[in-house]
């Protein structure tokens, strides 16, 4: 920073603004692995989603939009930008307001650390992995307030059981991944992904790539545990007093949520970005990142819903053990002298 | 010129802000206003609204509330511990395994408390 002179002309200014715009930095933040690659993955999930549960259910789905309903996002965006906002009469409007924006906030915060190609990363950092999980911890305080805020007694409900639900799966989920920590001795997504060039890290830890699917599923609020908007009980659940461009940027959250969850799951299970040479590395990880979405849309499109007290019981009882035996079943892997396979 | 990781975060935060707060403004602007009694009134199923939403709810989950407190912090030194645990030798690997064994028991014991105490 000390040979950065303050602009005086305006030719300098300029030249300093264009400077900045074609930097590899600003390019990478807004737009390849930043904003625009997340808002526009996060807009064609919800068109991935309608369609697949559309064959699940022998329907066609978005149809008319752009070849195969594929405009579909945009017109329902377009829409809903338009459309009255709504809030009940004692709710907190202004603080509807400020949570959808946050919620957008932390829902884009874990973008920056998931590497989608070989550098192609925005912050390199060393505690990537804990830096992902503090972000994703941040969302139920978000959604209850949303819950609260809105004074109705479906969001508020909504808000409760998505609070509890994410805290309790929160725990499964950090000791899955331990078992790829042991294993690599490092909590930096890119090194993470280099250590499973040899091996993904599905086949030594599948313990741990179940549970943590699962775990994922839990907290993206996905069926069998879309508890927090249950339609026949709790119509939209936290959503439910949210529309116009609030719903329309909550909706939009959740998307990205899902998105980047399942880029952090081919991350740290499926090698990440590695794949054969003819395609480039984003392409293999993009491709990776919409199988586990689709799978994800399938499963809601094939499975019910879990009992709430099922749901917390399975967290604590199995889930946890599972990834307790995952963590002994990694240290037998390493003191046979196998963890050499994934050393960095 | 390198940034460290917490510019890049906050540059990327502040573009996202960018796009979401006028998208906000621009919908608050754009859609139709004007007050209505029935449309004011909170989605209750087209039922007319009984009372306050802000009522006190039972918590019967707090055990597990409890336990989230312990294991949390357990989870956090584990990492640390993880970290290490290719570069450590067998012995002092095996006694964080055997904490964790040990582990296992008051977990055992706090969920049946629990699940005596459940009635959702």
């Amino acid at each position: 920073m000390k040979e950065l002179e303050i602009p005086t002309s305006p030719q300098e200014i300029l030249s300093l603004a264009v400077r900045i715009i074609t930097s590899r930095t600003f390019l990478e933040i807004v737009i390849f692995p930043g904003f625009l690659n997340v808002m526009l993955s996060a807009a064609f999930l919800t068109w991935l989603e309608r369609k697949v549960i559309a064959r699940v259910q022998l329907r066609i789905g978005p149809l008319y939009a752009g070849m195969w309903g594929i405009l579909q996002p945009i017109a329902d965006g377009v829409k809903l930008m338009f459309k009255e906002m709504i809030f009940p009469e004692l709710a907190d409007a202004k603080l509807l307001m400020l949570c959808a924006l946050g919620l957008m906030l932390v829902a884009f915060a874990p973008a920056v650390a998931i590497p989608f190609g070989e550098g192609l990363v925005i912050a390199n950092m060393d505690i990537g992995l804990i830096y992902v999980f503090a972000v994703i911890s941040l969302f139920p305080s978000v959604i209850l307030l949303i819950g609260w805020g809105s004074n109705s007694k479906y969001s508020l409900l909504g808000g409760l059981r998505s609070l509890f639900q994410q805290v309790a799966y929160e725990i499964p989920m950090w000791l899955s991944v331990l078992g790829i920590v042991m294993l690599t001795g490092t909590l930096n997504l890119t090194k993470i992904v280099e250590a499973q060039q040899k091996l993904w890290f599905v086949v030594p830890q599948v313990l741990g790539f179940a549970v943590f699917f699962t775990a994922v599923l839990a907290e993206l609020e996905r069926t069998p545990f879309d508890l927090p908007e249950a339609e026949p009980e709790l119509v939209m659940g936290w959503m439910t007093e949210l529309s116009g461009v609030a719903f329309m940027v909550g909706f939009l959250a959740m998307y990205t949520k899902l998105y980047l969850m399942s880029a952090l799951i081919t991350t740290l299970f499926l090698g990440g970005w590695s794949g054969p040479a003819f395609l480039p590395q984003p392409v293999w990880f993009l491709a990776k990142t919409f199988l586990i979405a689709s799978l994800v849309v399938i499963i809601r499109g094939s499975f019910p819903r879990v009992r709430v007290d099922i749901l917390l019981r399975s967290a604590w009882t199995r889930l946890l053990l599972v990834a307790f035996a995952n963590v002994f079943v990694t240290a037998g892997l390493i003191w046979l002298g196998l963890g050499t396979i994934w050393s960095v | 010129m390198a940034l460290d990781s917490w510019s890049l975060v906050t540059i990327f935060e502040i573009v996202v802000f960018l796009v979401t707060f006028p998208l906000l403004v621009f919908g608050w602007l754009m859609g139709a206003k004007g007050r209505n009694p029935i449309r004011d009134a909170p989605f209750e199923s087209g039922q007319t609204r009984l009372g306050e939403a802000r009522l006190r709810y039972m918590m019967q989950y707090y055990p597990y509330l409890i336990m989230f407190v312990v294991f949390d912090v357990v989870a956090m030194f584990l990492f640390t511990w993880g970290l290490a645990f290719a570069t450590l030798p067998f012995s002092q690997d095996y006694v964080f395994l055997l904490f964790l064994a040990v582990l296992v028991a008051p977990l055992g014991y706090a969920l049946y408390l629990s699940g005596r105490q459940e009635s959702w």
